[in-house]
C-alpha cells in the first residue's frame, strides 16, 4: 500500500478516535463511561503528538495524563458516589443554548483558522526531541522549571491538607 | 534595542527569600510540633520583611531581563513586588486576630500565602507567555486552596469549588488564546511578539484571528482582575472564604492581574510613540477599545449590584469589582500618566480596602455576623471601629481629603487629558451611585441604634492594625509629593 | 497530505467540546473532565504550531508545562470535590449552590 495513504488512514483513525471519545466524555449519561472515554481521548492525543514528531511529549502525555490525572479522576468518581449505585448517572443542564453557543464558537474558530496565514519560519524541530527539550529545560526555561516544582509542592501539600480526615 | 541580560542573582533576592521562607515553614511545621505555632508566623514575617527590603533595592537596578528572557526587572516590576509583598505582610498580620482562622492549624496557610506571593512576584514581571501562564496558574491554585481552608465549613468549600471551576475554565480559554498568538507570531516572548505585530504582516484575515486570540486572553486577565464578564466568581468566593483570605484576594491577585495586563498589552501590543509618555496600539487590534467597554460595564455593574447587598463581604466584593473598573480606566488611555494613575489608585486601594475588611473581621470576632443589620449602633459599642469604618467608607467613596479621592482624581484626570472626558464623567457618576451603599454602612453604624449596647473590648493588636491602615488613608496627602514621584518613577516598563 | 489545518480543526473541536462539557454538566468531576479537554486542545495547538509555524521547540516545552499545571489543578480540584462531598454528600452543582448568585 502507498505509504502516504496508509499514513492518512491511520491519522484519520486517531483523529476520529480523539474527537469521538471527547464527544462521548461530554455527552455520555454515565459518569464511568465519560471517564473511560477520556482515556481514549488522551490516548488519541498522544498518537497525534507522535504524528507531529513530539516523541517526548507523547510519552509524557501517556504517563501523566493517563497514568496520573485519569486515575485521579476515576478515584474522584468512585469516592463521591455510593458504591452500590452502579449506574453513576450524571445529569445535564439544558442542552440547547449551550449547543448553539458551542457550535457558533467552533464555526468561528474553524472559519478563521482556515483563512489565517500562520507564521511560517524555520524547519520543524528535529526528531527525537528529548535531548533538545532536556537542554532547554536546563537552560532557557530553568526558571519556569523551578517555579513548576514549587507549584507542585504547594498543590501537593494543599490538596493533602484539604482531604485529610484528622480533625482540628 | 539590545536587551541586557542581568546575570546577577542579587536582583532575584525577593523571590529567593520567599522560597526559602516557604521551605522553612514546611520543615518547621513538620519537625517542631510544640513551638511551631509562633515559629511559622515569625518565619513568614521575617521572610516577607527581608523580601520587601530587597525588593526596594530593585528600584536602583538598570532595566533588563533575567533567566534568558522570561522575566524582566524594571521600575514597574519593582513597584509591584514591593506592593504585593506589603499586602501579604499586612494580611499575615491580620490572620492571628481573626476568629475564623486562629483556631485552625496555620502552618499550611502561611506556606500557601508565601507560595501565592512568590507566584505573584513572578507574574508581575513575566515577559514570556510560558512564564505568564505558569505563574498565573500558580497564583490561582494557591488561592483555590486558601479559599477552601475552612474545610469543615460548607460555604468555604462551595466557594473554593466555584472558584476552581470558574478559574480553570477562564485560564483554559486564555491558554487557547495564547496558543493562537504563538501560532500567529512563532514565538512565546512578548517582546518578539511586538516585533512581529510591528512588521504589520497581520492584516486582513489575520487580524480576525488576532482579535479572537485577544478576546480569549482577556478571559484569563478578566478573571484575575474580576472584571465583567468574568466576575461571576467574585461575590460567592469573597463571601464564602475566610475573611482574611477575602481581604487578600481583593487586593493582591487583582493588582498582580493588572500588572500582567499592563505589561502584556503595553509591551506586546503597542509601541511607544514619538511623543514621550504616549503609546499607540498596533492598527490590527484596537485592544484599548475592548478594555474601554469592559471598564464601563464593570464600573456600572459593580456599583449597581452593590446597592442591594446586606452581607458586608458581598457588598465589598461588588465594590471591589467596581474599583477594578476604575483601575482599568488608567490602562485604556495609553499614556504613562494613565499608568501612574493606576499605581496611585492601587496604593490607596490597598489601605482602604484592607482597612474595611479589617473592621469587618473585628466586628465578626465580636458578633459572629457579616450582616449589615447587625452593624446597627456600632458607634455605641465601639466608637473606634465605627469611626475607622466611616473613614474607610469615605475614602472608598472618593471623598477628599482621604486617599481614595486622589486615586480617582488621577484616573479621571488621565482620561480627561486624552480627550475622553465622557469617560471621566461616567466614572464620576458611578462614584455618586456608590455613595449610596457606602453611606448606608456609615448610617447604620452611627445613626441607627441597637438594644445591645455593651462595649466591645478590642485587643491592642487590632488597634495597631487598624491604625496602620488608617494612617495612609488619612495622611496620604501629607506625603503626596513623595507618592507622586514614586509612581511616576515606577511607570516605566522594560520593553525588551 | 496532513497539514496544519487538520490539527487545528481537531483542537478546535476538542476546545468546543470541552466548553460544552463545562457549560452543561452538573457533576463537578464532569466539569473537570471538560477542563482537561480544553487544556489538551491547547496542547495540540502548541505542538502543531511548533512543527509547522514556529520551527522551534518552545511550543513543545510550553505543552510540557501545561501538562504539569493540569496535573496540579486536577489534584487540587479533586481534593476540593472530595472535601465538599464529605460535607454535603453530593457534588451535584445544583445542590451545591447555597451561596446566592
Amino acid at each position: 500500500m502507498d505509504k502516504n495513504l496508509l499514513t492518512q488512514i491511520v491519522f484519520y483513525f486517531f483523529a476520529v478516535l480523539t474527537v469521538g471519545s471527547a464527544a462521548a466524555v461530554v455527552f455520555s449519561r454515565s459518569l464511568i463511561r465519560s471517564a473511560f472515554a477520556l482515556l481514549f481521548t488522551f490516548f488519541g492525543v498522544a498518537a497525534l503528538y507522535a504524528f507531529l514528531g513530539a516523541d517526548f511529549l507523547a510519552a509524557t502525555q501517556m504517563v501523566i495524563y493517563v497514568g496520573g490525572i485519569l486515575v485521579l479522576l476515576l478515584f474522584g468518581v468512585m469516592l463521591t458516589h455510593k458504591l452500590y449505585e452502579v449506574n453513576l448517572k450524571s445529569e445535564t443542564y439544558q442542552l440547547l443554548p449551550a449547543v448553539v453557543v458551542v457550535l457558533g464558537v467552533f464555526g468561528v474558530l474553524v472559519t478563521f483558522m482556515m483563512r489565517t496565514h500562520w507564521h511560517s519560519g524555520g524547519q520543524s524541530p528535529a526528531v527525537p526531541t528529548t535531548a533538545a527539550i532536556g537542554e532547554l529545560l536546563m537552560k532557557d526555561y530553568i526558571l519556569p522549571f523551578e517555579a513548576a516544582s514549587i507549584l507542585l509542592l504547594i498543590a501537593l501539600i494543599g490538596a493533602a491538607m484539604i482531604v485529610r480526615r484528622k480533625s482540628e | 534595542m539590545n536587551p541586557q541580560l542581568l546575570m546577577d542573582l542579587k536582583n532575584f533576592y525577593p523571590e529567593i527569600i520567599i522560597t526559602a521562607a516557604l521551605l522553612c515553614v514546611i520543615v518547621v511545621d513538620i519537625g517542631f510540633p510544640r513551638i511551631r505555632k509562633s515559629l511559622v508566623f515569625s518565619i513568614t514575617a521575617l521572610g516577607l520583611i527581608l523580601a520587601f527590603l530587597s525588593a526596594i533595592s530593585l528600584f536602583k537596578t538598570p532595566a533588563g531581563s533575567m533567566f534568558y528572557g522570561v522575566i524582566a526587572i524594571d521600575h514597574m516590576a519593582a513597584f509591584f513586588k514591593c506592593f504585593l509583598i506589603l499586602t501579604s505582610f499586612l494580611v499575615m498580620l491580620a490572620v492571628p486576630g481573626s476568629r475564623e482562622l486562629s483556631q485552625k492549624h496555620l502552618g499550611e496557610f502561611y506556606m500557601l500565602l508565601l507560595g501565592v506571593t512568590l507566584a505573584m512576584l513572578l507574574l508581575a514581571c513575566s515577559i514570556d507567555l510560558l512564564m505568564l501562564y505558569l505563574s498565573l496558574e500558580m497564583v490561582s491554585v494557591g488561592s483555590y486552596i486558601m479559599v477552601g481552608y475552612l474545610k469543615n465549613d460548607r460555604q468555604s468549600n462551595e466557594a473554593s469549588l466555584k472558584y476552581l471551576l470558574f478559574g480553570a475554565v477562564a485560564t483554559g480559554a486564555m491558554l487557547y488564546g495564547l496558543t493562537l498568538l504563538y501560532g500567529l507570531t512563532g514565538t512565546t516572548k512578548i517582546a518578539a511578539i511586538r516585533e512581529v505585530l510591528a512588521s504589520n504582516i497581520l492584516a486582513g484575515s489575520n487580524s480576525a484571528m488576532l482579535l479572537i486570540a485577544t478576546v480569549l486572553i482577556l478571559a484569563g486577565f478578566g478573571f484575575k482582575t474580576a472584571t465583567v464578564p468574568f466576575h461571576f466568581w467574585c461575590p460567592d468566593v469573597y463571601t464564602g472564604a475566610p475573611t482574611p483570605v477575602t481581604a487578600f484576594l481583593s487586593v493582591a491577585p487583582k493588582a498582580a492581574g493588572f500588572a500582567v495586563l499592563i505589561r502584556f498589552f503595553f509591551t506586546g501590543f503597542s509601541n511607544p510613540s514619538a511623543t514621550p509618555g504616549y503609546w499607540t496600539p498596533y492598527s490590527s487590534i484596537d485592544w484599548h477599545i475592548l478594555l474601554l467597554v469592559i471598564s464601563v460595564i464593570t464600573m456600572l455593574l459593580g456599583n449597581i449590584a452593590a446597592l442591594r447587598q446586606d452581607n458586608m463581604k458581598r457588598m465589598l466584593a461588588y465594590s471591589s469589582i467596581a474599583h477594578a473598573g476604575y483601575i482599568m480606566m488608567g490602562a485604556v488611555v495609553l499614556t504613562s500618566q494613565g499608568l501612574q494613575a493606576i499605581l496611585i489608585y492601587l496604593i490607596t486601594y490597598l489601605f482602604m480596602n484592607l482597612g474595611a475588611f479589617l473592621i469587618v473581621i473585628e466586628i465578626y470576632n465580636r458578633t459572629g455576623s457579616f450582616d449589615l443589620n447587625d452593624y446597627r449602633g456600632m458607634y455605641r459599642r465601639s466608637p473606634f471601629l465605627a469611626i475607622s469604618m466611616t473613614i474607610f467608607m469615605l475614602s472608598l467613596m472618593g471623598i477628599p481629603p482621604f486617599a481614595g479621592f486622589f486615586g480617582k482624581l488621577y484616573v479621571f484626570g488621565a482620561a480627561v487629558n486624552r480627550d475622553l472626558a465622557w469617560f471621566a464623567v461616567l466614572g464620576a457618576l458611578n462614584s455618586v451611585i456608590a455613595v449610596y451603599y457606602y453611606a448606608r454602612v456609615i448610617k447604620t453604624m452611627i445613626i441607627e441604634t441597637n438594644e445591645d449596647t455593651a462595649r466591645f473590648q478590642i485587643p491592642w493588636t487590632s488597634h495597631v492594625m487598624v491604625w496602620i491602615m488608617l494612617l495612609p488613608t488619612v495622611g496620604l496627602m501629607l506625603f503626596w509629593s513623595r507618592v507622586q514621584q514614586l509612581t511616576l518613577y515606577s511607570a516605566k516598563i522594560f520593553l525588551g | 497530505m496532513i497539514g496544519l489545518s487538520h490539527y487545528l480543526v481537531i483542537s478546535a473541536a476538542l476546545f468546543s467540546l470541552g466548553m460544552m462539557g463545562v457549560l452543561t454538566r452538573k457533576n463537578a468531576v464532569n466539569v473537570l473532565m471538560g477542563v482537561e479537554l480544553i487544556l489538551n486542545s491547547a496542547n495540540i495547538n502548541l505542538v502543531a504550531f511548533s512543527k509547522f509555524s514556529a520551527g522551534n521547540l518552545s511550543g513543545q516545552i510550553f505543552a510540557v508545562f501545561i501538562i504539569v499545571v493540569a496535573a496540579a489543578e486536577a489534584a487540587v480540584g479533586l481534593a476540593i470535590v472530595l472535601s465538599m462531598y464529605r460535607i454535603i454528600k453530593t457534588i451535584n452543582l445544583d445542590r451545591a449552590d447555597t451561596l446566592k448568585g
